[in-house]
């Protein structure tokens, strides 16, 4: 009689405590990271399609470079350090992947045609549309 | 190197069906966001390479990149679909708890 009283009130008690996580909390500041850093990376292939073919040298657009790389790996270090993170994990390698790829491209090639700057920028926007409604996404838990 | 953009975009659609399930009328918007952005980009780049402003390997680069980018996505509605799965799982667990608070006080 006791041990059912006993199995009944930690039945209860943890019936009370239950809630499920499937994904991490949403994070603002994140949010607004993400939004900041795919601004920047656009604005990179804005401004170099707006440069003379002359005056697209990679080392013009070095630090710039850097600046988003920089982005890109505080983004993912926080990704990293939430729970049920694997989906945002992914998403930010190929980020990643991309936009490195992207800067060996120019920095080996030393400029970038009209062409080659359009397609990085279409496709570089592609890999950051993911990662911000992913984490927009999480919002409807946060209400 | 030809491509049925809309064959391609159908495929797709089917995929991110397939991940979103019971959720695919919520994620809609979205899936059909990543959709339509990717009908724009492959029309730019196959564009590009016809008027020949992008050489073959650059455009065969990019379009290795689509099938990156459909995993992100692929994996951003999945997120979306958990999350809605999550707040319609603790509003059902949340009427439990009242219930059986209820019980207990009575």
């Amino acid at each position: 009689m006791r041990k059912n009283l006993l199995l009944t009130t930690l039945l209860v008690f943890s019936l009370l405590s239950c809630k499920v996580i499937w994904v991490p909390d949403y994070n603002a500041k994140l949010e607004d990271q993400i939004t900041k850093s795919a601004k920047a990376n656009d604005k990179l292939y804005i401004d170099m399609l707006d440069a003379a073919p002359g005056k697209r040298d990679y080392d013009l657009y070095k630090e710039k470079y850097n600046d988003i790389e920089a982005d890109i790996n505080a983004i993912q270090l926080a990704n990293e350090a939430r729970n049920n993170n694997a989906s945002f994990i992914v998403i930010n390698k190929n980020l990643k992947d991309a936009f490195q790829e992207a800067k060996k491209y120019h920095k080996e090639n030393k400029t970038l045609s009209d062409g080659e700057i359009k397609s990085y920028q279409a496709t570089l926007a592609g890999f950051w549309k993911p990662l911000f409604l992913a984490e927009r996404g999480l919002k409807i838990n946060s209400k | 190197m030809k491509f049925d953009i809309d064959e391609t975009m159908a495929q797709m659609l089917e995929a991110m069906k397939g991940v979103a399930k019971e959720n695919w009328k919520t994620i809609k918007g979205n899936a059909n966001g990543f959709l339509q952005q990717r009908k724009g980009r492959l029309e730019l780049l196959t564009s590009l390479r016809i008027a020949n402003e992008i050489k073959e390997e650059f455009y065969v680069k990019r379009l290795k990149d689509e099938k990156k980018i459909l995993e992100s996505e692929l994996h951003s509605i999945a997120i979306v679909s958990k999350s809605i799965a999550q707040k319609a799982a603790n509003a059902a667990i949340e009427v439990l708890q009242d219930t059986v608070s209820k019980m207990i006080r009575i």
